[in-house]
């Protein structure tokens, strides 16, 4: 396959097969560092604080929540629908961008998927405290209790427990089989005995033949197939949750792939949070370059816009549809006591993504960075304002309420942050952050500089 | 008793070129190995398709039927109830969970599959020749056993290729 | 990878044998509509439904392809240089819609309730500030004027490249295409809105806009193929090759899934929530248009899942032809299920001689203006950039 010579390269610096190895695996290699120390430090007290909120909860009850009856909902759903959609934006790089041959995802896309499998384990959680009887959470999964009754297949909430149990699963599998001849260079630069035999047992003792690779590419490509439909039945099924009500403001058919955009949009934004530290941190800049960070910030623009014509097309259909119920569940979001809310999902989701138009906007690092995390907290207020201000006002006004989070709320979604944090810090250290084989196929077409080195015995009938 | 030639290359190119050479020379290739999947390589080695596919068809069908047909079990034979004033075999609101199960299905059957008809898995001990084939060499190895050629003879013929180290091994397997 | 052996091609002719089918094709449709008005004497709305119809999907064509063109182009996609040229032509058949749908104009009281303002019932008089003549009328000249200049403007820019070649071009057409996207984005929901949404006037859905896109998409999709595989056989087109038909059948089948998905998405939260003012629209469908209605998840979701599944299936040209063909009619039932129901009525709608043959004449119209647009650039862009990109890939 030719390369235009117009095309960006996605490799920067001069670099051979040999130095894509020697880059990618030194951190891995390397001892870890202060910065690192500390990181992982504070990430994992901030996970055993929200490990202690949780036990809380269970101890005492939801009760010391700050839900009521007429919101039942509060945060806790709202950080489980934020934390799985960014758990999009992993299998949508290495799936949809693989079967839409994007090829600059192979420098994000191992990262990006172990930031996914971390987030929809957070996702997972709150579901589970959220019923209050976590030893009990295996009540969902569909097995005849002692009536012999079975679970409700007609529940999107049971839904939830296929989409987000399978998409946790299958997300595993693609991320771990794409890892195994990374783990396999790994297994072969390692020193120590213990450490070669480890890597060797993650790596599946895998040896690089031409029949593995060619049946490794044609599983990666069905495995893409069935998880880009995957990627998209998991958010729909989330929406599914609020959208098969009755309730103004969550009944609409715009929600299934309005959602799904949503999660790309802010998944996307917490792949560059991240990748935009890590790059710098782990000294990738020549792989996860510019060229990356523009590329990602088009995703977001286009994802970011359709969710601005979803928000549109509900507050129009809202009038048009002529439901009071309905017109009134949009004047009060945009109006009533949660109207803050409504306006930083408003400002941070619709109006500040379109700076990205601006070229000079979207290659600036310092600006995406900034961005990604405005982008992150309005896709929060988004959720908060579906689940909340949808739940406040009731068909009957006297079930009117207001809703506070109290400090176990709090310190249990920070607890999820010190979570995914904790499980990032020690992917980077365990794990190359950087799918190597893929860089490497893509590395002759692609780089900047390619350096080939003179593979044959010189010969004098070919001099 | 098997004996085994095998060199290397430091570039994809090269080694697609002496898989021709080989051939042309109507030697058989046991193995190749290379840090990633070189494209082209399997049309030259003649690599017929995979068939993980059809694996991850079949099982998707069959998680499919098994899926739908328990939800359709459990509401109308198992314990029918009523939800909403929807009939007992509300179809609509089996498919999320059937479509689900599919792909659970199509997906883990052919990473199975995949791993077994490779020899891959936990505890699986390869036998590498060269520990820079996961870093930048591109390896080909000849058995003796496929061969009319004597050791001697492919070996010669793998160093007119170009390969660099080429070395004979005897492995007793 | 063997090099194939790539023919000479052959310089298109709009030629006499082409123009004579043409001829007999647009004879036939407007035969039916004779007969229908003057011999069976049918009704008239479903005569200006049936005109409405087929203005619609002689849109979705051109517009659809448009798309294509422009989120390739956005995308920094290469692979569809090879036949760029028949998606660009397909858009400039866009402004004679216009004429068509200006045809059907009579018909709009007979289309529209919401048209009858002097006795308008509570909920549509609240519509009328977005549901009224004048705003629709402006709406409508808005959609016309701005899908055409970019249809035409584009495609100035890509043909100037042919001649001058400066990469100035490509920048300018990325940025068009932008400007193009944004304003479809907008205009594709709300045109579905006030073209097919508003015939029902009373219902209401939010996704219907995409709905109506994704059906849109898919029908482009397929007449591109169809037309790709014909510039193909008579070696029009000779550098179209296998990867390219691969990568078109991908996208027939990929988008008639998501076609698949909005309809389920659609219909499942209605069928659940069970709203009586949401669930009118596929009461009326699902009673009185049982076979139709089941028929057209048939034929535009498990005919394609099943026939492109596999790879051969998308690098045989007949039988992609065939898959596309079948699809496209698929389309034009959805279609007609949009309409017919709420303008016609099961009482008077019915599949006879004016729906099977009207096609025709659009068809051959299409093709014309396809053909006569065609013929006026060369069959490949030159000098492209990324030229090279388009001819030299290759699927795993």
């Amino acid at each position: 396959m030719q390369v235009s010579q117009v095309r960006e390269p996605l490799i920067n610096g001069e670099k051979s097969y040999e130095n894509i190895t020697s880059d990618v695996m030194a951190p891995v290699r390397a001892k870890p560092g202060k910065l690192w120390f500390l990181g992982f430090g504070i990430s994992a007290l901030v996970m055993l604080a929200g490990f202690a909120a949780i036990a809380y909860t269970v101890w005492f009850g939801i009760g010391t929540w700050g839900v009521n009856r007429t919101i039942g909902w509060g945060w806790s759903i709202t950080n489980f629908v934020w934390w799985v959609g960014i758990g999009h934006a992993g299998t949508f790089i290495s799936a949809i961008l693989l079967l839409f041959r994007q090829k600059w995802r192979t420098s994000i896309n191992r990262a990006a998927e172990a930031m996914t499998l971390f987030a929809v384990m957070c996702a997972g959680l709150f579901p589970l405290i959220h019923m209050g009887r976590l030893p009990l959470a295996f009540f969902i999964f569909p097995y005849p209790n002692t009536r012999e009754l079975w679970v409700n297949f007609n529940s999107p909430l049971l839904w939830d427990v296929f989409a987000i149990t399978t998409y946790l699963l299958v997300s595993l599998l693609f991320w771990y089989m794409g890892l195994i001849p990374d783990l396999g260079t790994i297994r072969d630069r390692m020193k120590t005995l213990w450490k070669k035999k480890a890597y060797n047992f993650l790596s599946f003792g895998w040896k690089g033949s031409a029949r593995h690779w060619q049946r490794h590419e044609s599983m990666s490509l069905v495995l893409a197939g069935l998880a880009a439909p995957l990627v998209l039945s998991v958010h729909t099924i989330v929406s599914f949750d609020f959208a098969t009500s009755v309730i103004p403001g969550w009944h609409t058919t715009i929600f299934p792939p309005y959602f799904v955009s949503g999660a790309v949009f802010s998944g996307f934004a917490m792949v560059l949070t991240l990748m935009i530290v890590t790059r710098r941190a782990l000294n990738l800049q020549e792989y996860i370059t510019v060229g990356h960070v523009e590329s990602m910030n088009k995703v977001i623009i286009a994802t970011g816009s359709i969710v601005g014509i979803a928000y549109i097309t509900e507050l129009f259909m809202a009038w048009y549809s002529g439901v009071e119920y309905e017109r009134y569940a949009f004047i009060n979001r945009a109006m009533g006591p949660y109207a803050w809310a409504y306006w930083i999902m408003m400002t941070c989701n619709v109006i500040s993504p379109q700076l990205l138009w601006i070229k000079k906007l979207r290659r600036n690092l310092t600006f995406t960075f900034i961005l990604s995390i405005f982008i992150n907290i309005g896709m929060w207020f988004e959720r908060f304002v579906i689940v909340v201000t949808s739940l406040h006002r009731d068909y009957l006004p006297s079930s009117w309420s207001m809703y506070k989070p109290t400090w176990v709320e709090v310190a249990i979604f920070l607890g999820t942050f010190g979570l995914f944090f904790t499980l990032f810090f020690l992917f980077i250290r365990i794990f190359p952050v950087i799918a190597l084989a893929e860089v490497k196929s893509v590395a002759k077409s692609s780089a900047r500089k390619f350096i080939r080195k003179s593979s044959k015995k010189s010969k004098p009938e070919n001099e | 008793m098997k004996n085994i030639i095998y060199g290397h290359f430091t570039d994809d190119h090269d080694l697609l070129e002496a898989v021709k050479a080989l051939q042309e020379k109507g030697i058989h290739i046991a193995d190749v190995r290379t840090p990633f999947p070189v494209h082209g390589l399997d049309t030259v080695l003649k690599l017929r398709r995979s068939h993980l596919p059809k694996v991850a068809f079949i099982a998707g069908v069959i998680g499919a039927v098994l899926m739908f047909s328990f939800q359709y079990w459990v509401f109308t034979e198992g314990w029918p109830l009523n939800f909403g004033g929807k009939p007992y075999s509300s179809i609509l609101s089996f498919i999320p969970a059937t479509f689900e199960i599919t792909v659970l299905f199509a997906a883990f059957a052919m990473g199975i599959a995949f791993l077994l008809r490779s020899n891959l898995g936990p505890g699986s001990i390869p036998d590498i020749l060269d520990e820079e084939v996961t870093n930048d060499h591109f390896q080909i190895i000849l058995s003796e056993k496929d061969n009319t050629l004597s050791e001697t003879e492919l070996a010669e013929a793998l160093e007119a290729t170009g390969a660099l180290d080429v070395k004979q091994v005897n492995t007793k397997k | 990878m063997e090099k194939q052996n790539i023919p000479e091609p052959v310089p298109f002719k709009f030629g006499k044998k082409l123009k004579t089918y043409l001829g007999i094709a647009a004879g036939i449709g407007l035969l039916a509509l004779l007969i229908a008005v003057f011999v069976q004497q049918l009704p008239s709305e479903r005569i200006w439904a049936n005109l409405w119809m087929n203005a619609l999907m002689f849109l979705f064509l051109g517009l659809g392809a448009l798309f294509f063109w422009t989120v390739n182009t956005l995308g920094e996609s290469t692979w569809q240089i090879n036949f760029q040229r028949v998606m660009e032509s397909m858009g400039l058949t866009i402004p004679f819609a216009a004429i068509f749908f200006v045809l059907a104009f009579p018909g709009l009281k007979d289309l529209f309730e919401w048209t009858h303002t002097e006795h308008l019932d509570r909920i549509l008089q609240e519509k009328t500030p977005y549901l009224n003549m004048p705003f629709w009328m402006v709406r409508f000249a808005v959609y016309f004027i701005l899908w055409s200049f970019f249809a035409w403007y584009l495609r100035k820019i890509s043909v100037k490249n042919d001649f001058e070649p400066h990469d100035k071009y490509l920048g300018r057409l990325r940025a068009t295409s932008g400007w193009f996207i944004v304003f479809f984005a907008i205009s594709s929901s709300t045109a579905a809105w006030d073209w097919l949404m508003s015939i029902d006037a009373h219902w209401f859905s939010t996704l219907y806009g995409w709905y109506i896109f994704s059906g849109m998409f898919v029908a482009a999709i397929a007449v591109i193929i169809l037309i790709t595989i014909a510039f193909k056989k008579f070696n029009i087109l000779p550098n179209v090759n296998k990867e390219h038909l691969h990568d078109l059948g991908k996208y027939l089948f990929g988008f008639s899934i998501f076609w698949a998905y909005l309809w389920l998405s659609q219909y499942l939260l209605i069928w659940y929530s069970n709203i009586p003012e949401e669930t009118v629209y596929y009461v009326e469908r699902v009673n009185n248009y049982k076979t139709l209605f089941y028929m057209n998840l048939i034929i535009n979701f498990v005919v394609p899942f099943f026939a492109l599944m596999t790879r051969g299936s998308k690098r045989q040209p007949l039988y992609l032809a065939i898959v596309s063909l079948v699809v496209l009619l698929g389309h034009y039932l959805d279609l007609y299920l949009a309409i017919m129901p709420g303008a016609v009525g099961h009482e008077n709608a019915s599949i006879g001689l004016l729906e099977i043959g009207l096609p025709f004449f659009y068809l051959a119209v299409f093709l014309t203006l396809f053909f006569i647009s065609f013929g006026k650039a060369k069959p490949v862009p030159e000098n492209h950039p990324y030229a090279i990109e388009s001819s030299s890939y290759e699927n795993i």
